[in-house]
């Protein structure tokens, strides 16, 4: 089954597919120019490049736990959500595809200021929290139409045969759909956790000090944004490449029942 | 409900339909005990939607079901607890891809009877060489030919040690050749007495195996008797050009 493995990439670094994983290819020809970029940069011209880089570590552990954090919880939202979407129960399903809607309908910008400010005014959780939940539930509600989407790929007599069984729905769901579902719903989860990546520059914006925030305070500091934001930059991209490869890695790792 | 002569499985009188168009037009049916039913009939009769409200796959809209004393659709009725004693074998074999042949028939047996991994192993080696096929134990379906997969699903639904097992046209999705391993393991079950429902084309299996055939058409039993009766002198008009076709 090598269709579960061409995606279309519609925004984000490609998931490196298995067949290019020689060594001239986009993946490894972007991530060889951009480290060496970024060493050449700091071994030529140490003045601006290295304090500019030290600068920018403190923002790379931020982006990191907000992209890491995000990811888990948008996945456990994003599971709850795709269950709530294929429920026979009208009222959950309801309510999961209303979250959905909402969400889709509102820029991920706006609704990162208003989950900020909304939950720094009700209830007093403030910038990384803050930032985190928003991602997430924004994130979370794109998650559940992947997971929607593979759960119904899954053939209906699977469900039929481990109900004629005895499993009950729950049972069927978590010991025969879902671990079949994981296949399909890796690949566009693995686009989502690396638009997700890029999206965490937003929240800049809010008072977290991410990567791009202190790239902007650095070059507002000392007028060098040029130098600052081919930086910046070069080192959102590095980040890009290798969770892309540990996306596809997994994929790999997790097609195995149907090689042959 | 009295406990020796009762039937196995009573349906009364049951109706289904499927938006305008009625699948089940009040049928009646039951099986004894250790009975080898046969049901035939045209493509699109009813027979699938008749077998699947047998364990309850479809819910009929009207008339009752009673499945060893219960009645399926009484909200007493713990339907996932009765279908353990209902085996069921489809057409499209629906092993789960992801276990390996051995892990299919483990599955329930340990998640829904709290079987212990020795034990249901045990227990699903015996049941695969019965099938014919042990040596395939630790493959993943998809490795399988058809006639494997399909000796593989009756494995693993006899692996639940049901009381009566239902087959939905169990050899249609096969190549020719593959027809008669899955044929042969069904004439064993039968011969060790277990209570079938069987839904096929096979009309030589109907002959060797039925204590009875179910002759059905748009969705009501147009006749119904011992393959003798059925295969010489059937009643019916269109039990007879169903027969002149499928012979
Ligand atoms: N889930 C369903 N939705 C709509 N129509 C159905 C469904 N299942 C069966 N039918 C219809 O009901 C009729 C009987 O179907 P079925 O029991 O599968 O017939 P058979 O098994 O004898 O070929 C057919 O006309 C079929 O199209
Ligand atoms: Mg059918």
């Amino acid at each position: 089954m090598t269709e579960t493995r061409t995606i279309d990439v519609g925004e984000g670094a490609a998931i490196p597919s298995k067949s290019d994983w020689g060594l001239f290819n986009a993946w490894t020809i972007s991530i060889v120019g951009a480290v060496g970029a970024i060493l050449y940069l700091i071994l030529t011209q140490p003045a601006p490049y290295k304090r500019i880089i030290y600068y920018l570590a403190d923002g790379v552990v931020i982006t990191f736990q907000v992209t890491v954090m995000s990811i888990l919880c948008a996945c456990c939202i994003g599971l709850i959500v795709g269950l709530g979407r294929v429920s026979k129960n009208k009222a959950i399903n309801l309510v999961a595809s209303t979250y959905v809607e909402i969400i889709r309908g509102i820029p991920l910008l706006v609704q990162l200021f208003y989950i900020y400010y909304a939950l720094g005014r009700f209830l007093n959780v403030h910038d990384l929290t803050a930032a985190i939940i928003a991602m997430s539930v924004c994130y979370g509600a794109y998650m559940g139409e992947v997971f929607r989407a593979g759960i119904t790929a899954i053939d209906k007599g699977q469900t039929e045969a481990a109900r004629s069984l005895g499993f009950n729905t729950k049972q069927t769901m978590f010991l025969v759909i879902l671990p079949q579902a994981w296949r399909t719903i890796l690949p566009p989860v693995g686009n989502e956790f690396i638009a997700l990546l890029k999206d965490t520059s937003l929240v800049s914006i809010l008072a977290v000090s991410d990567l791009l925030r202190r790239g902007r305070e650095f070059s507002s500091e000392t007028f060098l944004y040029f130098e600052t934001y081919t930086m910046v930059a070069l080192v959102y991209l590095v980040i890009t490449l290798i969770l892309s490869k540990g996306v596809s890695f997994m994929e790999a790792r997790l097609s195995h029942y149907v090689r042959h | 409900m009295s406990a020796t002569n009762a039937p196995i499985v009573d349906i009364r009188h049951v109706h289904k339909s499927f938006g305008s168009l009625k699948a089940l037009n009040n049928v009646s049916m039951s099986m004894s005990l250790g009975e080898k039913v046969v049901i035939i009939g045209p493509s699109g009769s009813g027979k699938s939607t008749l077998l699947r409200s047998i364990n309850k796959l479809e819910t009929v809209d009207a008339g009752t079901i009673i499945v060893d004393g219960h009645d399926i659709n009484a909200p007493t009725t713990d339907i996932n607890k009765l279908r353990m004693e209902l085996g069921m074998v489809f057409q499209s074999f629906n092993l789960f891809p992801h276990k390996t042949v051995l892990e299919n028939l483990t599955l329930a047996p340990m998640k829904l009877k709290g079987m212990s991994k020795d034990v249901a192993e045990t227990m699903a080696l015996k049941l695969l060489d019965k099938v014919g096929i042990k040596d395939k134990a630790h493959q993943y379906p998809s490795q399988l030919s058809g006639g494997q997969q399909q000796r593989v699903a009756i494995a693993r639904a006899l692996a639940m040690s049901p009381k009566i097992m239902l087959f939905d046209e169990p050899t249609s999705a096969l190549d020719p050749e593959m027809i008669g391993e899955v044929l042969d393991v069904m004439v064993t079950l039968a011969k060790e007495g277990m209570t079938m429902a069987v839904v096929t084309h096979e009309m030589g299996f109907a002959r060797e195996v039925a204590d009875r055939v179910v002759f059905m058409d748009h969705g009501t039993i147009i006749e119904q008797g011992t393959p003798e009766h059925f295969f010489t002198s059937p009643e019916h008009e269109r039990t007879k050009l169903f027969l002149s076709q499928i012979l």
